[in-house]
């Protein structure tokens, strides 16, 4: 009687997750075994046509830029995250505050908000190039985006207000009794939260990386905004063949291989950090 | 004088709304959302509403493929998300052959005689599935604050004069291949076989250097153009002509190879239950006075024959030109459709 309404919750969830996640999942899989058919839409029938393009080799390519592209500014998203909350916590109440609206308030504007301030941003017309030029520091200012370096911005930002507003509460709730030990035991101030915090905080960084990881795989918008055609990742891709070219089929079998790629890579590196904790 | 007639039109406007709501007869149209769409719906639709009564609910649709698979996955469902829709070419054809548009009475589209040969769209029972509904080029767009003189030739993209500030359209049906063909391989020949196609698709790899936008949203090339970021691209003429129409320093410029003119067809979803009223809609878009409308207001190019409309030569020039025109080869593109897009995007993105 007691587990009545637990389970009827737990069965509610069950069904929302099935009706608006697993089906649309399966339908997925399905229509990525069906032939496309650039006269009309496409075909029922069952080929592995679509997987087989996956590895001609252009895509394995874009994949493996989408990985490294997306694990690098997950790194760097949470290893900035980090140290500003280091620091943030050490302010007065008043300036932690403000930090915690700040980054509240980034959370607040959409990707293509971000998107779009960094493109002006880097324009020469109108953001950072102008002003060195006008400083006299750049003779020929030119546009810094479209380029690596401006989609890596891009998404830096967007991941940033997120992994520090998670890290806040354990950063400034934090038994510092710890480190202070450290100290007194004749490590040098400065290498402090290096030996000690870090450590302390190592699995909650690599979750934070992992969650951040799968985050940024899926954004499409900063790809397409401020990098070059050689930067796009799947993502852009998926969604120039799904929707671009109406080839669904080949959109799905990308998505699903994606799906796989990223499960087992997810998969492989809890498996790797949970051994290093044994 | 302009105003009160604008306050009569207004009103007349709002009294056919009045007596349409009483009849209820109203009919969703679904055109390319921005600056088109708007203007449309404030400058064009109210004519159709003070001649037949019918209110126009104007959406915006997004672009092609993209509104296809929407329409597609409709009429799976049984429904239309607009009663008449603006499609190019290669969705024309896919929806044709998918079945996704409804069949039209050809004896009740007298008025489409107007237009000029081959615009309404007849299949094998006899009936009508498409309606042309304008033409629009695609031309060889400059800033004038950075190069004063109009290119004279398409050839002139590939010269290194650019200052690396290229905007190109990253689908391959821009008609850029077909220009590219024509401008140096004297032809649509080559694009008959993949081998030719893929000569084709290197010399416009050889634009890579120098492009600095390759654009899938045509918001972003203009805003580009019109901050200097860009000094030169691809892009539709109406909009251009938009933009010099208000000050901009824009030139839209037809090379000596054409510019690249496109048809937009209208259609009706299979499953609109309005067929009667789009029927009345289409007749009316096609009349010589519409048409000159629409040229004037949207900078679109007319398809009926010039000498049926009032426009003067200046307003015809203004849109359009009398170089033969390059044609996007639509065959091509369907029948090497994916083997096509994945080579045109590799060769981008690689």
């Amino acid at each position: 009687m007691n587990l009545f309404v637990p389970r009827i919750l737990g069965l509610c969830a069950f069904g929302i997750l099935s009706v608006f996640f697993l089906l649309p999942l399966a339908y997925m899989v399905v229509v990525s075994f069906y032939k496309a058919d650039p006269m009309a839409f496409y075909q029922v029938a069952f080929t592995f046509e679509n997987y087989q393009k996956y590895f001609s080799g252009f895509y394995l390519n874009v994949t493996l830029r989408t990985l490294w592209s997306t694990a690098v500014s997950a790194v760097i998203v949470v290893s900035l995250a980090f140290t500003a909350m280091l620091s943030i916590v050490e302010l007065s109440r008043k300036w932690q505050l403000f930090w915690v609206i700040l980054l509240l308030s980034m959370m607040c504007l959409s990707e293509v908000i971000v998107g779009f301030a960094w493109l002006i941003l880097l324009s020469e017309s109108a953001g950072i190039p102008r002003l060195l030029g006008a400083l006299g520091i750049w003779d020929d200012p030119r546009s810094l985006s479209p380029s690596f370096g401006a989609m890596m911005i891009g998404l830096v930002t967007l991941g940033f207000s997120v992994v520090s507003l998670v890290l806040y509460p354990q950063i400034a709730g934090r038994d510092k009794s710890v480190e202070e030990a450290a100290r007194t035991l004749g490590t040098p101030p400065y290498l402090v939260p290096l030996y000690v915090t870090l450590p302390i905080f190592m699995q909650t960084l690599i979750a934070l990386t992992l969650t951040m990881f799968v985050y940024l795989l899926g954004v499409f918008v900063m790809p397409v905004m401020l990098g070059r055609p050689s930067d796009w990742t799947m993502t852009v891709m998926i969604s120039d063949k799904a929707l671009g070219d109406a080839n669904l089929p080949l959109g799905a079998a990308l998505a699903v291989v994606m799906l796989i790629i990223t499960g087992a890579l997810l998969l492989l590196s809890l498996y790797v950090s949970r051994k290093r904790r044994v | 004088m302009y105003k009160t007639m604008k306050a009569v039109g207004f009103a007349t406007v709002l009294f056919a709304g009045a007596t349409t709501a009483n009849a209820a007869e109203s009919i969703t149209v679904s055109v390319w959302g921005g600056f088109f769409e708007e203007t449309l719906a404030a400058e064009i639709y109210p004519g159709f509403t003070e001649k037949t009564g019918i209110e126009v609910k104007s959406i915006a649709q997004p672009e092609d493929s993209t509104w296809m698979t929407q329409l597609m996955a409709a009429a799976r469902a049984k429904k239309a998300p607009a009663d008449l829709s603006l499609v190019a070419d290669e969705v024309l054809i896919r929806g044709k052959n998918a079945g996704l548009w409804a069949q039209l009475d050809p004896d009740n589209l007298a008025d489409t005689k107007a237009l000029k040969e081959g615009y309404v769209k007849i299949d094998d029972d006899n009936k009508a599935y498409a309606v042309g509904a304008l033409a629009f080029y695609t031309t060889l767009v400059t800033n004038t604050d950075y190069s004063k003189d109009a290119p004279a030739s398409w050839a002139d993209l590939w010269e290194d004069k650019w200052d690396n500030k290229l905007g190109i359209v990253t689908t391959p049906n821009s008609g850029l291949l077909e220009a590219t063909a024509k401008t140096f391989f004297g032809g649509y020949e080559i694009m008959q076989t993949r081998e030719g196609l893929e000569k084709v698709i290197a010399k416009i790899a050889e634009l890579k250097p120098q492009v600095s936008l390759w654009y899938r949203d045509e918001g972003q090339f203009q805003q580009g153009l019109e901050a200097g970021e860009l000094n030169a691209g691809l892009y539709y003429h109406d909009v251009a002509m938009l933009s010099i129409w208000d000050g901009k320093p824009i030139a839209s410029n037809f090379p000596k190879e054409g510019g690249i003119l496109s048809n937009a067809y209208w259609v009706v979803p299979r499953d609109s239950k309005k067929i009667s009223a789009t029927e009345k809609f289409v007749s009316y878009m096609s009349l010589p006075e519409t048409q000159a409308l629409m040229a004037r207001k949207l900078g679109i190019f007319p398809i009926v024959p010039r000498d049926s409309m009032d426009l003067t030569d200046d307003e015809f020039s203004a849109v359009g030109s009398e170089i033969e025109a390059v044609r996007v080869q639509t065959e091509i593109h369907l029948r090497e459709g994916d083997w096509l897009e994945s080579k045109y995007q590799e060769m981008i993105a690689q």
